[in-house]
């Protein structure tokens, strides 16, 4: 007790003189054990599994025994990496259309729906429907589209009464992934909306009112006036769900099962998932999910970096 | 308050109506289905409606999918993690709103990173890590030896998400705001720590304990990966989506769909109801952790 005093003493010297030499201390060991599970948890799930990935990324192993783990430098990358693999195409070309591709009607959709929601009444109501899909579980979301999809199903049904032939949306390898791309922007817009209509309220009314006595319409107003304002609400939304586009894969396991039509749906964390536990090849796959990783960030870190040059640009 | 953000309210009208009915649609697809008879699905010209609403499949749906077994392990691993969420989270929360300590902020920057790393990054690794865990599962203090370490139980299935990065940075930002003098009151009356924040801090977190229990139970019950995984080898740890989505390997889909409906059905009700009367709270925790 003595010692720790003394080293708490010295290490607040500057900090808390004379006084109470113990009171910080003590509030630090409160605070170190108020954080301990915290801290322990983040140990064990966070850190020691990314080290674990880094590791696994450069070493070849098969089995269940960490003894036969060898390194291999670089060789899985390449392998994952080389043209003559399936890997950079079509899974990860497969993997940026499916995540561009629902980031794109999401984010345009969530913005219709939210700037016309925000002149209705009973907002609420109406955004607690465009939430639904985001509280259901994404076996219920699949598995409800995949009976949509069938040739027996209402989406057919209703485009052949429009004259149009039935579509093989999952079986048809053309159609396949346009299909599933639909129903992960389908279940992404509600979060969205949420999230673009507290953006819109925090426009103040003034602007508007400003704006009609000059005489602007609909449109001028929105491009110069709602856009701009809404745009850090906007970044974060095209930002967090690019992130969740290029890691989901559930959707893919429940509406395609293997990724087919011939790899025409499989993308890279399905890939890694397949390699990984279908395969065992946990080398591979680790390469698989750090080179996912990295272009996640980097599109992350884009994203930032274009926003940041248009603020400075604009204001 | 009126807002008169330019006109053509009528063309608002049309966009979020159709749109509203694209996201309900597929929902009420789900339900009329999980009616249908024998011989009334995959049928062409398609009916949305029912002949008669048949309950066949609700009963198939519970002798099939088991559904009680299902329904216990969801309830089960759902509440542990949303307790547990919350408990460490209000913990660390209150430690770093309200208390001083060195590396206070060099810790909470580095729960703020905990966020940013994607969940599939850590599957194999975390996957490795359960399996190969010390004493568990007739291994051995160095994690060898036995069958599946902690993959054969339910913990396999809690243990990962015992803490969350947001729950704490939810619960620091709110706590933040309260007042120190209420602290300070409750030291000089001569509590401890651990007194101050069980009976001063934690009532009055009871707000956004709401939205962060409420956020963590939705996101448990409908967690899909990690169960399928860990269930692979055990069908008696499937939970609710996971049981569901593979009973269809081995059945007929066209005699299927309808029972999958079923189950879905009572699988999304608990959820529904659980966020149609809480929504006020679930819609603030996804607003607020847009607008940090």
């Amino acid at each position: 007790m003595t010692t720790a005093v003394s080293k708490a003493g010295a290490g607040h010297t500057v900090a808390a003189p004379v006084s109470r030499p113990g009171k910080l201390h003590r509030e630090g060991r409160a605070a170190y054990l108020f954080l301990s599970p915290a801290l322990l948890f983040f140990c064990i799930f966070l850190i020691l599994p990314f080290m674990f990935a880094i590791v696994l990324a450069f070493s070849n192993w098969g089995g269940f025994d960490l003894g036969t783990m060898k390194w291999s430098g670089i060789a899985n990358f390449k392998e994952v990496l080389s043209f003559d693999g399936t890997f950079v195409k079509p899974i990860l070309v497969n993997t940026l259309l499916f995540a561009f591709g629902a980031v794109f009607m999401a984010t345009f959709g969530s913005v219709l729906v939210a700037y016309c929601i925000d002149r209705l009444s009973f907002q609420g109501f109406w955004r607690v429907l465009y939430f639904l899909p985001v509280v259901a579980t994404v076996v219920a979301i699949g598995n409800v589209w995949k009976m949509m999809y069938q040739p027996a199903g209402l989406i057919n049904a209703v485009l052949n009464k429009l004259g149009v032939n039935s579509v093989g949306f999952l079986s048809d390898a053309s159609y396949a992934l346009p299909s599933v791309t639909v129903v992960h922007a389908w279940a992404s817009i509600g979060g969205a909306v949420l999230i673009l209509t507290a953006g819109l309220k925090a426009i103040p009314d003034m602007y508007y009112e400003a704006a009609e006595m000059d005489g602007a319409n609909s449109w001028h107003m929105f491009w110069s006036i709602t856009l701009p304002l809404l745009r850090p609400a906007l970044l974060f939304v095209l930002i967090t769900q690019f992130i969740g586009g290029l890691q989901s894969f559930a959707l893919i396991i429940v509406m395609t099962g293997d990724g087919g039509p011939v790899n025409a749906t499989n993308v890279a964390a399905f890939e890694m998932y397949q390699r990984a536990f279908k395969y065992g090849a946990w080398g591979t796959a680790s390469a698989m999910a750090m080179v996912l990783f990295v272009i996640i960030l980097a599109i992350t870190l884009l994203q930032l970096w274009v926003a940041r040059r248009r603020g400075e640009e604009t204001s | 308050m009126k807002r008169r953000r330019g006109k053509f309210p009528w063309f608002a009208y049309l966009v979020v109506i159709l749109g509203a009915v694209a996201m309900v649609m597929p929902f009420l697809d789900m339900v009329m289905s999980s009616f249908k008879g024998a011989g009334e699905y995959g049928v062409i010209p398609y009916k949305l409606l029912p002949e008669s609403f048949n309950l066949d499949n609700y009963k198939e749906a519970f002798s099939q999918l088991e559904l009680p077994r299902l329904f216990k392990n969801s309830v089960i691993v759902t509440v542990s993690v949303t307790i547990s969420v919350l408990v460490t989270s209000s913990m660390a929360g209150y430690a770093l709103a309200k208390l001083r300590f060195r590396g206070r902020a060099v810790i909470f920057r580095f729960i703020l990173a905990t966020m940013m790393l994607p969940p599939f990054l850590l599957l194999i690794p975390t996957f490795l890590i359960m399996l190969n865990w010390p004493l568990a599962g007739g291994n051995d203090i160095l994690g060898r030896g036995g069958d599946g370490g902690l993959t054969t139980s339910l913990i396999s299935l809690i243990l990962p998400f015992t803490v969350s990065g947001f729950g704490i940075f939810l619960m620091r930002q709110f706590m933040v705001s309260l007042p120190d003098e209420m602290l300070e009151a409750a030291k000089i009356d001569g509590a401890n720590q651990w007194q101050t924040w069980r009976l001063i801090v934690l009532p009055q977190t009871k707000p956004v304990a709401i939205t962060l229990g409420l956020i963590t139970f939705i996101g448990t019950w409908n967690e899909y990966i990690w169960t399928l995984l860990i269930s692979s080898s055990d069908p008696d740890l499937q939970t609710l989506p996971v049981g569901i989505q593979l009973l269809q390997s081995f059945l007929d889909p066209d005699r299927t769909m309808p029972i999958v409906m079923a189950g879905l059905v009572i699988s999304t009700l608990p959820v529904l109801v659980v966020f149609l009367i809480f929504q006020k709270y679930y819609v603030r925790g996804v607003v607020l952790s847009g607008l940090k």
